[in-house]
């Protein structure tokens, strides 16, 4: 069992980067720097005050959105699918834990193009598996005393700790 | 490109802050003034301004830090939002390197040695401008103050070492700042001369400005090195913000005074024996302050471009990362604009 509540975020990481997973797994989570971004969390504070928002929340996991057949994950791009597929996987689950059996789809709108992609995936029993291993070694790789170092890359650009890995 | 620039409201006139629908409202005997939440991230109360809890408790969820000034420009408090950002780790590791012989020691170094450097390059300047009588103080700061710090010494000889740092930087106003400027020896509370009301005041709000720039980090503002944790409950911005004061304070002073945008008789409140800023000299500072801090410069490390008032940030990053990854801190240097 998993002591340890490893989130669809902290599995993303883990898989798009390690660092980024170790220093957002223990709390190093540092504000975004961009205006654009904290004037977009209070607008959306402000909106979610005004109308319930449509997410899901089921332990600390945040669903996008979940129909009688499929959890629906909501993507801006397909960069990185792979780490977005085990997110989906960690959440199939939790619920199936809660006893709610569904299928993955993730929705990917990209800026610009009219038709969305969509992925599918589900569950299998060799995923199960292999998902309990995957969460296993995100443990025990959080409990390290240090994050890894950082390996300088396209991704950084775009990345919340970009200021912290290279300062 | 988007960086964090300053969103800093201040409040120089008597009145009201009051929550009203989604929005902060300034209200005094000339009318509402409309400042919306998403466009500030702090708010400087250099008057007496009245506020309630409802008030209090909008600002907190927006993370919209308050100051509080008084009337003699001196820092009063602060009403710091409920903490979103907090890491269990850091604060443990925070406690662990001030309780560090070591590691307490190389931080206070650091932060000595980077006050050397900031005063140091802001000086050079008129060095190469032709004022040759300051050559002492710059060899001193360059050659002299790095090796007094590498010795194995303790943390009152560092303190020592800093409070000869300021004095000698002080003792040399008077070769650069205008005649009417010129004083003798510094004063704190209350400040006895209209160059001290401006190094005080100016102080004040770089202390201010790093307590808001710390916020964004994980760090606790209680813990700190150089100054003793019991001195306050915002040590740590004490701390952090040393290394600045040459580089903002003090540039912004004698920007003022030598090309006469502050001057004695006109921007000082002469019933108080010029010891203190009036209306119009007070704007005129906290505008120039501001600009400063806004100003934007090619940062080494990041190799992207970013403000002073980043900066200021950033070395709360760095500080992590000491305590974190064992990084050895180094404050920002005006001369490796790192
Ligand atoms: S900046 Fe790069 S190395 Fe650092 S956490 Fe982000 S992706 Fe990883």
């Amino acid at each position: 069992m998993i002591s340890i509540k490893i989130t669809g975020t902290i599995i993303n990481y883990y898989i798009h980067c390690k660092r980024q997973c170790w220093l957002f797994g223990n709390r190093i989570n540092l504000e975004d720097n961009s205006e654009d971004v904290r004037i977009g969390k209070i607008l959306h504070e402000i909106k979610s005050q005004e109308s319930k928002s449509s997410e899901i929340s089921i332990d600390n996991i945040k669903i996008d959105k979940i129909t009688g057949e499929y959890l629906v994950e909501l993507k801006k791009s397909d960069a990185d699918l792979n780490s977005t597929k085990w997110q989906v996987l960690l959440y199939l689950k939790k619920l199936k834990e809660k006893g709610i059996i569904r299928k993955g789809k993730i929705e990917v709108i990209e800026k610009k193009k009219q038709d969305k992609k969509i992925h599918y995936v589900e569950l299998t029993q060799e995923y199960e598996e292999e998902l309990d291993k995957l969460l296993l070694d995100i443990e025990k790789f959080l409990s390290s005393e240090k994050p890894p170092i950082a390996e300088r890359s396209s991704k950084c650009k775009k990345c919340a700790y970009y200021e912290y890995c290279n300062i | 490109m988007v960086f964090v620039i300053s969103k800093t409201k201040y409040i120089t006139s008597m009145g009201e802050l009051k929550r009203k629908d989604n929005s902060i409202v300034f209200r005094n005997e000339k009318g509402n003034t409309y400042i919306p939440i998403e466009g500030i991230r702090e708010i400087v109360c250099l008057n007496e301004i009245k506020i309630n809890t409802k008030f209090l408790d909008y600002i907190s969820r927006f993370g919209v830090v308050l100051h509080f000034f008084n009337y003699y420009g001196q820092y009063s408090g602060t009403f710091y939002p409920k903490e979103n950002l907090i890491s269990g780790k850091i604060k443990v590791k925070q406690v662990q390197a001030y309780l560090d012989e070591n590691k307490r020691l190389n931080i206070c170094k650091s932060i000595v040695n980077g006050i050397a450097i900031n005063i140091h390059e802001t000086l050079y300047h008129y060095y190469k401008h032709g004022n040759k009588d300051i050559k002492d103080i710059l060899d001193w700061l360059r050659k002299e103050v790095p090796i007094l710090l590498e010795k194995e010494i303790n943390i009152k000889r560092i303190l020592f070492i800093e409070g000869l740092v300021w004095q000698r930087f002080y003792s040399i106003f008077n070769k650069i700042l205008k005649e009417e400027f010129v004083f003798n020896k510094r004063v704190k509370r209350p400040p006895d001369n209209p160059l001290n009301a401006l190094i005080s005041f100016g102080n004040s709000v770089i202390y201010s400005k790093t307590i808001t720039q710390i916020y964004g980090t994980h760090l606790d503002q209680s813990i700190s090195y150089l100054h003793e944790p019991s001195e306050g409950r915002f040590s740590l911005s004490l701390d952090i913000s040393e290394v600045f004061k040459p580089v903002i304070v003090f540039k912004t002073i004698f920007d003022c005074v030598n090309n006469r945008k502050i001057q004695v008789d006109k921007h000082f409140n002469k019933k108080l024996n010029y010891c203190l800023l009036n209306d119009e000299g007070r704007n005129i500072f906290i505008t120039e302050l501001e600009k400063r801090l806004n100003s934007v410069f090619v940062h080494k490390g990041l190799n992207r471009k970013t403000t002073y008032l980043n900066a200021i940030k950033l070395d709360g990053y760095k500080l992590i990362k000491y305590l974190v990854e064992d990084k050895k801190f180094v404050p920002f240097s005006l001369k490796e604009m790192y």
